[in-house]
């Protein structure tokens, strides 16, 4: 849906371009990180889908069609839009930053007030409570989440997200990014997604595209990027622990073996990581432990053994 | 949508607009307290009525606070657009220049082009006016969070929509306190029009002054400064207002 053809964006002063020569492909109805240090040119390249900057030579696609040709105001009405917090507007109300997109586009009013109210409900705030809060009324997960209902509100297939989780506290983090997953899995859109974090990257990506210094330097699933990085640049940034990061992209249902006996001094879900598992592995002590369904029955286990064979077999 | 019309900064200017207007029309009540300052003058009051007198300065003021702002505000947005970021220095240099030319000159070289009375005025005050609006109209939209404009454009917003519904509007808090600034000013440089003959609260000053006759001077500026006090206040309980709508910048 998306792609970049030898796309270079040059700033008048600046030595170097800040995006050299990107050619990709970005897969339709999956998440695409972008990931690379500061100034790498991930907010450039994500910008030049939306038209906020006009790349210097190259061309950008959208469903086939070069963006230019597009009328700009149309293309970006098009696309979901959400920044790091910051971008909601503070003079209007959480109904109306919500609902922004849907004005631009002439909705009827009470069509646009239906979709506030299931958007907020999608993205977890009861809607009679933050209807008609203003953004300094928020904390700053609660703000995270509004910027990600109104990137939602026109039903737009690409949505582009640059760290929108960036200005929060860990944990709530986390609860955002198991909420973003869980939205991403039921609309299935075409998301660019721009982090400094390569857990983050890990754990919602389904392909993730390394820069440095405005050039692509890999573009792969993340169990590759993890098991084989292009460079030694690309390991660095990965960072320590590579093995461990990798048990946590593998569920435990995809290792674990049926087994006779229901007897284990202890057990962890199928939904569980690997990494999780042999957590639970090291911590009881034993070489091999149960795996349960959802309801709690032992259906399997997964082992030490598991664990190895894993890491043997080839990532493809 | 949730918070309702803040009634209670507007309460203080008013009740001062409605004792001030109302002693206009006790010219008795002038009289005797003039009198008393200055028990040896025979003449305290201006012949002319002081509602006569206020409303002629009240014209002046509106006139000339309306062309600045217009001009202020449009000059304000116009070099803050990519197209007209050229004109930037220009701009801002001429207006600075026109604020240090003394306004006497500014009065006395305007009759012979404008002829006597109301429109010299006018175009005298309109170029000290602008200054302060085109000044903080300039700070206003560049206090606007880069992030937040960015996001408007990415949105989909048209340029002139990102102008109406979000820099003019957080800009406004900022924009007001310099059209606060213009008003008052052009109210009490508004007495100097009495030269030029266009009446208004400037006339009893230099009336008072021509026939030494310092109590219908001291009425004059007197009525001119209560005035200025009263625009004043209600201008800063509108910049209040729009004050308190834009502190939440601040949080978002
Ligand atoms: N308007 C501009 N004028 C000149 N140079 C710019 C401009 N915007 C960005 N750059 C430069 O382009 C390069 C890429 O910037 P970009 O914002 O895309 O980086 P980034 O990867 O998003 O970084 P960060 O992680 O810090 O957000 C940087 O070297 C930056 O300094
Ligand atoms: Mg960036």
């Amino acid at each position: 849906m998306i792609s970049f053809e030898h796309v270079t964006k040059r700033y008048e002063v600046a030595e170097r371009p800040a995006v050299d020569d990107l050619t990709i492909d970005v897969p339709d109805a999956m998440v695409t990180i972008l990931i690379g240090p500061s100034g790498s040119g991930k907010s450039t390249t994500m910008r030049m889908v939306n038209r906020l900057i006009e790349p210097t030579s190259g061309v950008v696609r959208l469903g086939g069609a070069d963006v230019r040709d597009l009328d700009v105001e149309d293309l970006r009405r098009g696309i979901g839009y959400a920044i790091q917090g910051v971008g909601l507007f503070p003079h209007w109300t959480v109904h109306e930053n919500v609902g922004v997109v849907p004005w631009l586009l002439k909705w009827p009013q009470p069509k646009i007030d239906a979709r506030v109210r299931d958007l907020l409900d999608l993205v977890g705030l009861e809607p009679d409570v933050y209807d008609g809060k203003y953004p300094d009324e928020l904390s700053g997960g609660e703000a995270q989440r509004v910027g990600v209902a109104r990137a939602l509100a026109a039903d737009p297939p690409v949505l582009l997200m640059d760290e929108p989780f960036g200005a929060v506290d860990p944990l709530t983090r986390d609860r955002l990014q198991a909420e973003f997953t869980k939205i991403q899995q039921a609309l299935r859109k075409t998301v660019v997604f721009v982090t400094h974090d390569i857990d983050e990257a890990l754990k919602l990506g389904d392909r993730i595209a390394i820069m440095r210094e405005g050039r692509l330097v890999q573009f792969d699933k993340p169990e590759c990027v993890i098991a084989y990085p292009a460079d030694d640049f690309v390991s660095d940034f990965v960072g320590s622990e590579r093995a461990l990061k990798r048990l946590s992209l593998a569920r435990v249902a995809g290792v674990a073996s049926e087994t006779a006996t229901n007897d284990w001094a202890a057990s962890v879900p199928r939904s569980a990581t690997l990494r999780e598992a042999l957590a639970r592995i090291l911590e009881t002590g034993e070489r091999e432990i149960g795996v349960s369904d959802e309801s709690g029955n032992i259906i399997g286990s997964v082992g030490l053994e598991d664990v190895f064979a894993h890491f043997e077999r080839p990532v493809e | 949508m949730t918070r309702t019309w803040p009634w209670r900064p507007f309460l203080a200017p008013t009740i001062a607009a409605i004792v001030y207007g109302a002693s206009l029309f006790v010219p008795g009540l002038w009289e005797a307290v003039l009198g008393a300052l200055f028990p040896d003058e025979v003449r305290v009051l201006y012949h002319a009525p002081m509602p006569l007198l206020v409303w002629q300065t009240l014209l002046i003021v509106a006139a000339s606070s309306a062309l600045s702002i217009g001009i202020g505000m449009g000059l304000g947005v116009f070099v803050t657009r990519p197209f007209g970021a050229d004109f930037f220095d220009v701009v801002t240099d001429l207006s600075n220049l026109g604020q240090t030319f003394p306004p006497i000159a500014v009065f006395t070289l305007a009759v012979p082009l404008l002829g006597f009375g109301f429109r010299p005025t006018v175009f005298a005050l309109t170029i000290y006016g602008v200054l302060p609006v085109l000044h903080n109209t300039i700070a206003g939209i560049g206090s606007v969070p880069p992030a937040i404009v960015e996001s408007a454009r990415g949105m989909g917003f048209t340029p002139g929509q990102t102008l109406r519904k979000v820099e003019l509007p957080l800009a406004s808090a900022v924009i007001i306190a310099g059209i606060r600034v213009s008003v008052v000013i052009n109210v009490s440089t508004s007495t100097i029009g009495a030269i030029a003959g266009a009446g208004g609260l400037g006339a009893p000053i230099i009336s008072g002054l021509a026939n030494s006759d310092p109590a219908v001077t001291l009425q004059g500026a007197l009525l001119t400064t209560a005035l200025a006090l009263i625009l004043d206040g209600y201008l800063g309980a509108v910049q209040h207002v729009a004050e308190g709508r834009s502190a939440q910048l601040d949080a978002a």
